[in-house]
């Protein structure tokens, strides 16, 4: 194709404009990455939950911070039609004090050991009833807190101060914005409403296992799916809509700046395109050869951008303070379809000034 | 000798009412397959726009233009870019090669545009080269090419789909006289051997003397040039 040998032997013309297309690809799954990370800390966990449906109570308008649940609402959520394994899970935010007296905060979720919400260990071992002062950490706040399994660290909560020991690592993910810590569900109780007394709250949610439960409702609680518990989790909804507006801006600047590249190049070939016509080439003839190029360009950019996201995202990840940024293949095909998709159409603009270009235009040259 | 190309009252104007220009007026002659036919006269007489018309670049006003029999006057944009590449072929004044491309590449562009056998077509390109000298510089780039040996891929671009018509624009403009007339003599071998019309525009006298006739055109009408056979 001529347009692909053209390409070849003005490197350095195309050359420049496939870093800007890599600039721009990169920058787009870089904002996408964020996105996705930004959504692993706001609610990992929770999506790490082993659970088809979560039910919080009826007043909590879906906030797991607002959600109390009596004993007895428990009960009945755990006895409801469809049922066939549950979990109640209790949530408190609480810091924990550094040996450096460094304060980081972290999320406490009270569970039943053997229980389906039971985190896996992946170092150290699981609780047992005894371990009312013992934790799981989730890896991220290992790594952040320099902590490791075995040493004890400080939290604070209500005024007071309690030694906790960590029994073992876990990789659940982070909840509202914090690395997940397990504790026993006597302890998240103790730690959010003081010593046992009648009344007190028996858990914020409940993670509920069968088939239907998603519009589960009953006195006093309601269900939903996992994935409508995370879009409620506070402040997710109005990052989505950022990080989707970022995106948008990044096709949308990527259209424009390819679109706009390939048109000056088109404008800067007028002459030879009415060679070509002029020598009996029909216009969709010349605007596949423009077409080829974009394609290729597209191609290349991303194809460098992909592994250059990935590394990036690699070496922030080895950062102590890890900024949130995350990728998986889906994320990876996706953005780098719409790129090239979004490359095509920017370029558009080039194919009807070239399906548009005169064959005399060969002859006006040389007049 | 079969009449190749029969023109009958052709005009082009261009723009309309007081802005109007008329080019080309109502210019009508025929020519033959295998004779060479020089068009001179001053700049602005119309001799690039009858050119342009013959070669279904343009659109005439009115008139008809014969290629073979066949009115080429009203064809639409797609049947005109099917008749140039079937059956013109043409020698632009700037040569306008496509200048990332070897010279090779440059008469091979018609075989991508047409189709057809590729092994065929690059058999003939490197004949046309070395029929026309210049097989040493087959891999050469437009760019490295000299003045003359540019024009010359030029008239082996402009045969390369064995034309009925090979339609010249001002071969020698950018040559001196030696190597003007060589590239003159070259593409007059050509339309000889293969019977072809050729139709060369020129400012130049002592090239169009190597012509079988000449005509002139002043103000875009055209007449037999005096000494010439009508």
């Amino acid at each position: 194709m001529i347009g692909l040998l053209e390409i070849r032997r003005r490197k350095v013309q195309f050359g420049l404009i496939a870093i800007v297309v890599t600039l721009i690809a990169y920058l787009v799954l870089m904002i996408n990455g964020l996105g996705i990370g930004l959504n692993e800390l706001a609610g990992s966990a929770l999506r790490n939950f082993n659970a088809d449906a979560i039910a919080y109570s009826e007043v909590a308008d879906l906030s797991v911070i607002r959600s109390e649940l009596g004993q007895d609402t428990v009960d009945r959520i755990q006895a409801a039609q469809g049922v066939k394994a549950s979990a109640a899970i209790g949530y408190v935010a609480a810091n924990v004090r550094q040996a450096s007296g460094r304060i980081r905060s972290a999320a406490f979720l009270g569970y039943d050991p053997g229980s389906i919400a039971e985190p896996e260990v992946t170092s150290g071992r699981a609780l047992t009833a005894a371990d009312s002062r013992g934790l799981l950490a989730d890896k991220s706040f290992l790594k952040a807190t320099g902590l490791r399994v075995g040493d004890t660290a400080s939290v604070n909560l209500r005024l007071t101060t309690e030694q906790f020991t960590i029994i073992g690592e876990i990789d659940q993910g982070a909840f509202f914005f914090q690395p997940a810590v397990y504790v026993l569900r006597d302890t998240w109780r103790e730690l959010k409403y003081g010593p046992p007394s009648p009344g007190q709250p028996a858990a914020s949610i409940v993670l509920l296992k069968g088939k239907g439960l998603t519009s589960l409702k009953g006195d006093g609680f309601r269900a939903v799916s996992k994935d409508v518990a995370f879009a409620n989790i506070e402040g997710v909804a109005g990052q989505q809509s950022t990080v989707s507006a970022l995106q948008g801006f990044g096709y949308l600047i990527g259209a424009l700046v390819i679109g706009v590249f390939f048109y000056v190049l088109t404008l800067q070939k007028i002459g030879q395109i009415g060679v070509l016509k002029a020598l009996g080439a029909s216009g969709f003839y010349v605007f596949r050869q423009v077409l080829a190029q974009v394609l290729a360009i597209s191609i290349v950019g991303v194809g460098i951008a992909v592994p250059l996201a990935w590394a990036t995202g690699k070496a922030l990840g080895r950062l102590p303070q890890s900024v949130p940024i995350a990728f998986d293949n889906t994320t990876f095909v996706v953005t780098s379809l719409a790129l090239v998709v979004t490359g095509v159409v920017g370029a558009l603009f080039s194919g009807r000034q070239v399906a548009g270009v005169d064959p005399i235009i060969a002859l006006g040259q040389q007049q | 000798m079969t009449v190749a190309l029969r023109i009958d009252g052709l005009s082009k104007t261009y723009g309309s009412g007081d802005a109007a220009v008329e080019a080309v007026k109502n210019a009508s002659f025929t020519c033959e397959a295998g004779q060479f036919v020089a068009i001179v006269g001053p700049s602005g007489s119309g001799k690039t726009t009858l050119l342009a018309m013959i070669g279904g670049l343009l659109t005439p006003t009115s008139g008809t233009i014969e290629v073979n029999g066949r009115d080429i006057a009203r064809l639409s944009k797609g049947e005109q870019a099917k008749f140039r590449r079937s059956s013109v072929g043409y020698v632009f004044q700037a040569n306008n090669l496509l200048p990332f491309l070897t010279a090779r590449e440059n008469l091979l562009v018609i075989q991508r545009l047409s189709g057809g056998n590729r092994g065929e077509a690059e058999q003939r390109a490197d004949r046309l080269l070395g029929e026309l000298g210049i097989e040493k510089r087959a891999n050469a780039l437009a760019t490295e090419l000299s003045g003359g040996e540019r024009q010359r891929v030029a008239i082996g671009r402009a045969l390369m789909n064995d034309p009925a018509l090979v339609l010249v624009d001002e071969p020698t403009a950018s040559l001196d006289s030696a190597r003007g007339r060589q590239v003159v003599t070259s593409l007059l071998d050509e339309v000889k051997a293969r019977t072809k019309l050729g139709i060369m525009v020129t400012h130049d006298p002592e090239m169009a003397r190597l012509a079988d006739v000449v005509m002139e055109m002043h103000d875009g009408v055209m007449r037999q040039a005096a000494g010439q056979p009508a």
